[in-house]
């Protein structure tokens, strides 16, 4: 395999996983208007759960120090992933989602992501510190015995799977009751709560089902890659879904497939393509921040909703059973 | 002054008292509206008839005093509890919910739907989509009475503010409420409109629905309600009928004038 089919597999794969990530994003703040800043911090908590729920057990030596080590097959990680992201999302949100002001978590998420950084880092027993998990077990590599260019056919099955679940899933919770709630908040939480919808509980929801994506997608990170540490959850990783989500165009999940095609795939990858003058190793990786940086102000400017915004719910009227007209006799519709 | 306790009095307010800093909103007031009457609640303004509103409604804490809705405390209850119970409020200046649409904002009203789970959104489609429809027969209706019908499409943010009054006292109603806490529901609301309003509020109020309405309209105030209690100053002036209080010296000084 030509070495390009290869980077343009490891492309589509990144490629699946932003779109899951974005896509919980977006039921936070697209509908929910929820402000998580710190979004990456529980993509973390799912890769290293569903890493150390994979590794075998760790023997503190070469492989490193770390909880669990359960060895479990796949697809079981993932959803270990995804519940450890369930559970801190249920944390953070009882200290931050009590709070009638959005600003209130926001301040809350960016401590969180501060505090699980340094720990993580810190407390080498948990994910082996600052050097973080490695060898990491690849699905299903074990039964298909496959070498790893030929394999990355595979885990783009796996995602393009996983993203189109994902993709059914979002789409239904949005475009149902559930979905009108969560926008009715971000719209108004007193008249939400005016018409009997408990806020708190609906944020909740919001925000643990959009940790269960980033967790999910966090472990389908650490799956491909085989490995995760500290550098790769930073605020710049945040930054990028955010990004992503905004220029796509926050409340449409088809936006956030275009806006993880635009700023993870186009801007972050295609970048790494500029020639990186000699000497000055972190000029490419400063433009790329950069150009999504730009990219961001031109949406705000141009396209405060981004390319594809929120679409607008038309409710089909025929067949309806038959009203009255104004002053008609039924009042009190039935 | 002695406040009678009617059999079916749904909602009593007993010696509220709310101080924002300094300022007392609510002095001491206590009435009670009885089930299936409208009640006036007017007063100068400052006087703290929407303050009264928050109150009952939960959406501001009382420093004192009970509110007993169809006979159960709900003195300080969380706002969508008190909603739960069946009591659902409008707000003075109208809240759209500005991105959803006309007709989105009646569907949010109902109470404990299905699809308000995410797992039965998942999981219970069919279920949903015959509710929704159900619902959606209600909003058509509702609209058509409040003259929205043919902006049901549009996004609420884009309607005129008297369409945004509209709407707010046509999603309060969508909800199926017991009682009705309305404060200045005709307020901007253009005279022809306004009349075939009161003309639903008393047909409500005939199948039962009771209503605690805020109006500084006097005519509207006598044409509809059963019952009036004037506020001033966060306390309770006067209360009874439209027609006797216009006689009432305090209530004359206070806020009729002349
Ligand atoms: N959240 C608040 N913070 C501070 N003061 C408040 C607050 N809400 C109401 N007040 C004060 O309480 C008093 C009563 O206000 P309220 O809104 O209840 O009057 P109102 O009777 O509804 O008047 P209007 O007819 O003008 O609507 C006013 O003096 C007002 O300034
Ligand atoms: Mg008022």
């Amino acid at each position: 395999m030509s070495s390009l089919v290869f980077y343009l597999l490891t492309v589509a794969i990144f490629f699946c996983i932003y779109c899951i990530y974005g896509w919980g994003l977006n039921l936070q703040f697209g509908l929910t208007g929820i402000l998580d800043f710190t979004y990456i911090t529980f993509v973390a908590i799912g890769a290293y759960f569903a890493g150390v729920a994979a590794l075998q057990p760790g023997n503190g030596g070469i492989g490193g120090q770390y909880i669990l080590g359960w060895h479990l097959p796949f697809p079981i990680p993932p959803i270990i992933g995804g519940i450890a992201a369930a559970v801190l999302a249920i944390l953070v949100g009882y200290v931050g989602l009590k709070r009638l002001r959005s600003d209130y978590l926001a301040i809350v998420t960016v401590s969180v992501g501060q505090i699980v950084w340094t720990l993580i880092g810190n407390i080498t027993p948990l994910f082996n510190g600052w050097d973080g998990l490695a060898g990491v077990p690849q699905p299903f590599n074990s039964v298909f015995q496959l070498d790893f260019n030929h394999y990355q056919w595979v885990f783009l099955v796996i995602c393009v799977l996983f993203a189109a679940l994902g993709f059914l899933i979002i789409e239904r919770l949005t475009h149902s009751p559930f979905g009108r709630v969560l926008r009715a908040i971000r719209e108004d939480e007193d008249v939400a709560a005016a018409l009997g919808k408990n806020v708190f509980r609906y944020k909740m929801m919001a925000f643990v089902i959009g940790s269960i994506y980033a967790g999910v997608g966090g472990a389908l990170t650490i799956a491909y890659i085989g490995a995760f540490n500290p550098s790769g959850f930073t605020t710049m990783e945040t930054f990028i879904i955010w990004a992503a989500m905004l220029v796509g165009g926050s409340g449409n999940n088809r936006g956030m497939i275009l806006g993880a095609f635009l700023v993870p795939v186009l801007f972050n990858e295609g970048t790494r393509f500029l020639p990186s003058p000699p000497g000055n190793p972190l000029l490419a990786e400063s433009i790329r921040g950069m150009a999504i940086g730009l990219l961001l102000i031109f949406a705000a400017r141009y396209r405060p909703q981004g390319i594809l915004p929120e679409r607008k719910t038309v409710f089909r009227l025929d067949g309806l059973p038959q009203g009255g007209e104004a002053g008609g006799d039924r009042l009190v519709p039935q | 002054m002695a406040i009678v306790s009617f059999p079916s009095s749904i909602l009593k307010v007993t010696n509220l008292a709310k101080s924002f800093g300094g300022v007392k909103a609510i002095n001491d007031v206590s009435f009670i509206v009885r089930e299936g009457t409208v009640t006036g609640l007017i007063g100068p303004n400052g006087a703290g008839k929407s303050s009264v509103v928050n109150a009952i409604s939960g959406f501001t804490r009382v420093d004192r005093g009970v509110v007993e809705l169809a006979g159960h405390d709900i003195t300080n209850q969380a706002p969508h509890r008190i909603a739960a119970r069946g009591l659902i409020r409008s707000f003075q200046i109208a809240r759209e919910l500005q991105k959803l649409t006309v007709l989105e904002n009646m569907m949010v009203a109902p109470f404990q739907q299905l699809g308000e789970s995410p797992w039965r959104a998942l999981i219970s489609r069919r279920a949903v989509m015959r509710e929704e429809r159900e619902h959606l027969a209600a909003a058509v209706d509702w609209l058509q009475m409040f003259n929205l019908f043919p902006l049901r499409d549009e996004y609420a943010g884009n309607l005129s503010g008297g369409q945004k009054k509209l709407l707010e006292l046509a999603r309060a109603l969508m909800a199926k409420p017991k009682v009705v806490l309305l404060d200045e529901p005709m307020a901007g609301v253009n005279p022809t409109l306004a009349k075939t309003l009161q003309g639903y509020i008393s047909r409500l109020r005939d199948q039962g629905v009771t209503f605690l309405l805020i109006e500084h309209n006097l005519s509207v105030v006598e044409a509809i309600c059963d019952h009036v209690v004037v506020l001033a100053e966060g306390a309770v002036l006067a209360e009874g009928q439209m027609n006797e209080l216009r006689e009432t010296e305090e209530v004359i000084s206070a806020y009729l004038g002349g």
